[in-house]
């Protein structure tokens, strides 16, 4: 079945936190609505839960791999053209080290930028319900539940103190 | 700070993508302008490229000239970006909030404009330069010697300049959806969509964005170090040069590097107050913890300045004494080194001690462009004079004289610098918008009798 | 973020009146017996150390190599010891509320520089001369005109002077910070401590002209602190190490120098924090947030340990000049591989694999482990340095060639008296420290109290946050 969303938008943080309130009295589980706002306000201002992530296994994973390319091309590419210059050996340590650093940190943060995309959960194909005036001050609360649940999570989040109600289809139609 | 005005979401994104949504008048002029002094260094780029490195004033034994001092002015500019940001991110320092964005920008077009003006104008011929940079096969057989400085360089360099651009973007995103909201044309909207991925601001995204922020901030700053060290090493490990061979190079170039950068990032700040009017955001407390920063990086500099030389005093070998006496006593370069030492220490630091210089726009901006003057020629000297008096078998005894061609690409560099910031703001906000808001939401005050103290919201 | 007071669960002590109480009480509360343990194995431990430098004594001043670990332990504690309170003085100019509660601790090491300038008067013996026309600082050269009139002992004059400067300007910075404190104890103290109270601060009321005086003056002392601190290890590490090298040409060398010890500083005041936490009963002032920050601060200075080292190893590595080899060889690669190596694993390597994983970093008892091995690990750094430097053959003989390294000396491993002046020094410095921490109230009592005036606790929405306010 398609899901649908509806998002209630509001002012005024105390009346935001009551309405999640009021949609988790009404049954609605965490993975259903969710918060929407314009500016990082504190963790736990609104009483949502905190959110977890494994960002930081990312850029230990990168730098692995940026540490094992950049072994291999200055290893690989010293064998293979053997000339020694300024006497220094083929496989001298200390510009080796200077390569694989840089690989290693490239890893590193090329792996962390994806994996703040990944685990943002971005790209996002489908808006959903969504408002400009998210971004301008307003806080936003979404429910994304099956089609027949949308009229319930409406009322609740118009009770609770919305001053706009939009509706959005979270799939294409 | 009283001087601190609290101003709602709405206002701020209306402050703050003024220079996007529509177009400042003085905009087109200024771009066309640079544009055409760019255009101008190109062209000039296309004769050296068509008679030979002839036409610059290049002459043995120095070989290494306007450009090369160019290159390293860049990258020491560049290192303003990481240094304000990621530092000052990372001490959780309140007034970073409006500075960092325009940093980082200002990092990635300085890194473009070294790279123009090492690898691309220097070598002469820059499609050679792949050849001996790029692990690549071209030469059946020839791989890159990654024992040479020079291919150190090009890694870190391009290493750098991916983080750095990796960092803007990361931190663009939450802008980039509110310009999606506001933008009124649909292509517009189109492409802001796409850049900021369904940006929508759930919890989620914003913790992500916020330990990316520092995450990120710790990844580069490793980085940032090993950048202008390694700079530092083209020439530091060379014994051939009299006065380069020393072990202080790399954090003495790191750290006058900081010194111009910061410096730089102040003249951006100060432009931003002028041409777009962003007072209500950059206040002058903003100018005063800069200030404040710099007196600490510019006597740093300072001493290291006074070590590099002094050591090599130190050694007491004739070669490295006939060096500093060119360097310092000799003219036409005791001109230069008077000019530098005071443009870049004596002038702007005692005026940085007065409260009234540092919270004074047009102060700090003198002031930094004269440290980056100062810096400039502060490069041209650790070059130059040593060049000149390279080995004492040598008997090619040229001098050298910067010809127009070369000025001509020099200005370029500035030229493109300016016009890419230009570019970048009327696509995007120099100030990171969501930064400034939360900024908002944390601030606070705190009531002692009767006074009251600024305060921020800590979790 | 830390935020000042490690316990935010101490709000029993929510006002300035009662952590006055609590902090003084506990100041002069009946000594407990781990005090008197510990006062009894460092007090032992000194008396070792003098033993062990009698005996070393007994050699004479005549072999310069005999004394390279005595050189080597006074440097460690130059290193760690006198930069301790450097850890207090960066944070206070920054305003970061974290330091207040170990500021004191901090600044109480400033003592032990005094006992670091007695260990220093002998290596005045040790140390020769200008006249054996080695490279110098001060430029003496007995055929040059212009140089022969140099002070032939201008080392000994000016390093001794600035030692001076530097445990002066500790001990003034101790005494002004400590100035409302000392009111305090004068007022409710009794017996001995009252007396010195009483003569430390007479004159003390707490007018806004005083405290004026205070903020302004623990500024301007601090920074001169840290000034002279860099002086003097510019001075050591050159006029002490680095001249006597022949070829050893490294400008980078004296900032090293002074780098590590903030690193070692670092570490120091964490162990220190970690003692008057777990022994000395402060685990209501001490906290997570204190062990937090100055966990990141050493974690970043140890990156910037192999910054250093990387940027002089470099530049001599791919120099190849034989003088450059022959140091390198000395110190490094060559007979004092295995301190080299343990200073590089236990300042570097450990710190990097460890500091990088959260938990750990934000506990107490890892940053203290990475502590204790940055500590070792400076001890062996000290050693890999000093001792090879005054082995070096023809040390004060003119004769010698000083341009160049002609061969690397075998290495000294150290023997009875060197062990017993090692442990002796350390514990001597320690045994110090726990004497002057009787003197003045260990947690500083009136920046505790002004942080209370800047941080409040109130709620936001759904969530109870901390404000912390920061005086312009």
């Amino acid at each position: 079945m398609a899901l649908r969303s509806v998002l209630g938008l509001f002012t005024d943080e105390n009346v935001v936190a009551d309405a999640m309130d009021s949609l988790r009295a009404a049954g609605y589980t965490s993975s259903e609505y969710e918060l929407l706002t314009g500016v990082p306000y504190p963790e736990g201002t609104f009483g949502e839960e905190e959110p977890v992530h494994k960002l930081y296994r990312w850029p230990l994973v990168g730098a692995a791999c940026g540490f094992i390319v950049g072994l291999v091309l200055t290893t690989g590419t010293q064998l293979a053209y053997p000339l020694v210059t300024g006497g220094k050996p083929i496989l001298g340590i200390p510009p080796m080290a200077i390569i694989i650093y840089e690989g290693t940190m490239l890893g590193a943060i090329v792996f962390t930028v994806i994996g703040i995309i990944f685990e943002s959960r971005l790209p996002r194909l489908f808006m959903g319900a969504y408002d400009p005036r998210i971004t301008e001050g307003y806080i936003g609360v979404t429910v994304t539940a099956e089609e027949d649940r949308m009229g319930q999570a409406e009322r609740v989040l118009r009770e609770a103190g919305a001053e706009d109600i939009t509706r959005g289809w979270e799939t294409p139609r | 700070m009283q001087e601190h005005i609290q101003l709602t979401p709405k206002e701020i994104n209306q402050e703050l993508l003024s220079g996007v949504l529509g177009t400042p008048k003085w905009w087109l002029g200024l771009v066309a302008f640079l544009l055409l002094v760019f255009l101008t260094g190109a062209g000039a780029f296309g004769y050296m490229l068509n008679k030979g490195v002839g036409v610059t004033g290049l002459n043995r034994p120095i070989m290494w000239g306007f450009f090369m001092t160019n290159f390293v002015f860049w990258i020491g500019i560049s290192h303003a970006g990481i240094m304000i940001s990621a530092i000052l991110r990372l001490t959780q320092a309140e007034w970073r909030r409006p500075v960092t964005r325009a940093a980082e920008v200002l990092t990635v077009f300085s890194l473009t404009a070294a790279l123009m003006a090492a690898p691309l104008v220097h070598v002469g011929r820059p499609w050679r330069a792949a050849l001996w940079v790029f692990p690549y096969d071209f030469g059946r057989g020839v791989w890159p010697n990654i024992r040479s400085p020079f291919i150190w360089d090009p890694a870190a360099v391009m290493t750098y300049l991916t983080a750095s651009t990796l960092f803007v973007f990361v931190a663009l995103i939450p802008d980039m959806a509110v310009i999606r909201d506001r933008a009124t044309g649909k292509w517009a909207r189109q492409i802001y969509g796409y850049l900021c991925m369904g940006w929508r601001g759930t919890p989620r995204q914003w913790k992500l964005q916020t330990v990316a922020g520092i995450l990120l901030s710790a990844l580069v700053l490793p980085v940032f170090v090993s950048v202008h060290s390694i700079v530092s090493w083209d020439f530091a490990i060379n014994i051939g040069v009299d006065g380069w061979h020393s072990t202080i190079f790399a954090p003495y170039f790191i750290i006058g590097a900081i010194h111009s950068g910061v410096s730089a990032v102040t003249m951006v700040m100060a432009l931003m107050v002028w041409l777009w009017k962003w007072d209500k955001i950059l206040r002058p407390d903003h100018f005063d913890a800069i200030g404040r920063l710099l007196i600490i990086v510019a006597t740093t500099w300072f001493f290291f300045f006074i070590v590099e030389f002094f050591f090599a005093i130190y050694t007491k070998e004739a070669p490295e004494l006939a060096l500093r006496e060119l360097q310092i006593f000799t003219r036409p370069y005791v001109f230069l080194f008077l000019i530098f030492i005071i443009t870049a220490y004596f002038l702007p630091v005692p005026l940085w001690m007065f409260k009234k210089v540092r919270r004074n726009v047009k102060w700090m901006f003198w002031t930094t462009v004269s440290v980056n003057v100062g810096m400039w020629l502060e490069r041209f000297l650790i070059f130059v004079p040593s060049l000149a008096r390279k080995t004492p078998l040598e008997f090619n005894w040229g001098t050298y004289h910067p010809s127009i061609i070369e000025m001509l690409m020099v200005a370029a560099t500035f030229a493109w610098v300016a016009m890419g910031m230009l570019l970048f703001s009327k696509v995007f906000p120099l100030i990171p918008i969501f930064d400034i808001k939360e900024g908002m939401i944390v601030r606070d005050e705190v009531k002692i009798g009767r006074a009251i103290v600024p305060a921020s919201i800590r979790e | 973020m830390a935020s000042g007071n490690g316990a935010h669960g101490a709000l029993a002590l929510a006002t300035p009146a009662q952590v006055n109480r609590d902090l003084l009480e506990r100041h002069q509360r009946r000594t407990g017996d781990t005090y008197w343990r510990a006062m009894a194995l460092f007090g032992a431990l000194f008396v070792l150390g003098i033993i062990g430098f009698l005996m070393r004594l007994s050699d004479g001043f005549s072999d310069k190599a005999v004394w390279g670990y005595y050189a080597a332990v006074f440097a460690f504690i130059l290193t760690t010891a006198q930069a301790a309170p450097l850890v207090a003085i960066a944070p206070r100019i920054a305003k970061g509320h974290w330091r207040r509660p170990i500021s004191r601790a901090a600044e109480l090491w400033s003592v032990v520089g005094l006992f670091n300038l007695l260990l220093f008067i002998p290596l005045l013996w040790v140390l020769p001369s200008l006249e054996d026309t080695r490279r110098t600082l001060w430029f003496f050269d007995a055929q040059d005109p212009n140089f022969s009139q140099v002070p032939i002992f201008s080392p000994h004059i000016w390093a001794t002077l600035a030692l001076v400067g530097l445990v002066v300007t500790g001990f003034m910075l101790l005494w002004v910070s400590a100035l409302p404190d000392l009111a305090a104890v004068r007022d409710s103290a009794s017996g001995w401590r009252q007396r010195w109270a009483a003569r430390l601060a007479p004159n003390w009321q707490g007018t806004s002209q005083q405290w004026n005086f205070l903020y302004h003056r623990t500024g301007i002392l601090g920074a001169f602190y840290f000034i002279m601190l860099i002086f003097v290890h510019f001075l050591i590490s050159v006029d002490f190490a680095m001249a006597l090298v022949p070829g050893w040409i490294d400008a980078l060398f004296p900032i090293t120098h002074a780098a590590n010890s903030l690193q070692a500083g670092t570490a120091t005041l964490l162990l220190t924090m970690f003692c008057l936490r777990q022994f000395g009963g402060y685990k209501d002032y001490i906290g997570l947030d204190q062990f937090w920050a100055l966990g990141k601060l050493m974690f970043a200075l140890s990156l910037l340990w192999f910054w250093f080292w990387f940027s002089s190893f470099i530049v001599l590595w791919y120099g190849k000049k034989p003088s450059e080899q022959a140091a390198l060889q000395l110190m490094m690669v060559g007979p004092y591989l295995p301190a080299f190596m343990a200073a590089f694993v236990l300042n570097f390597l450990v710190p990097l694999f460890t500091m990088i994983w959260n938990p750990l970093r934000k506990s107490i008892w890892g940053p203290t482990l990475i502590a204790t091995s940055i500590l070792i690990g400076t001890l062996f750094d000290r050693i890999r340095i000093y001792v090879p430097a005054y082995s070096v053959p023809g040390i004060g003989n003119r004769f010698v060639e000083k341009h160049e390294l002609s061969e690397v000396p075998k290495s000294i491993l150290p023997d009875m008296a060197d062990i017993f002046m090692i442990v002796g020094a350390i514990g001597g410095a320690i045994f110090i420290y726990l004497l002057a921490s009787k003197v003045l109230p260990v947690i500083n009592v009136w920046e505790q109290k002004e942080m209370l005036l800047y941080r409040v606790h109130k709620p936001f929405h759904r969530i109870e946050v901390l404000v912390l306010g920061k005086r312009d």
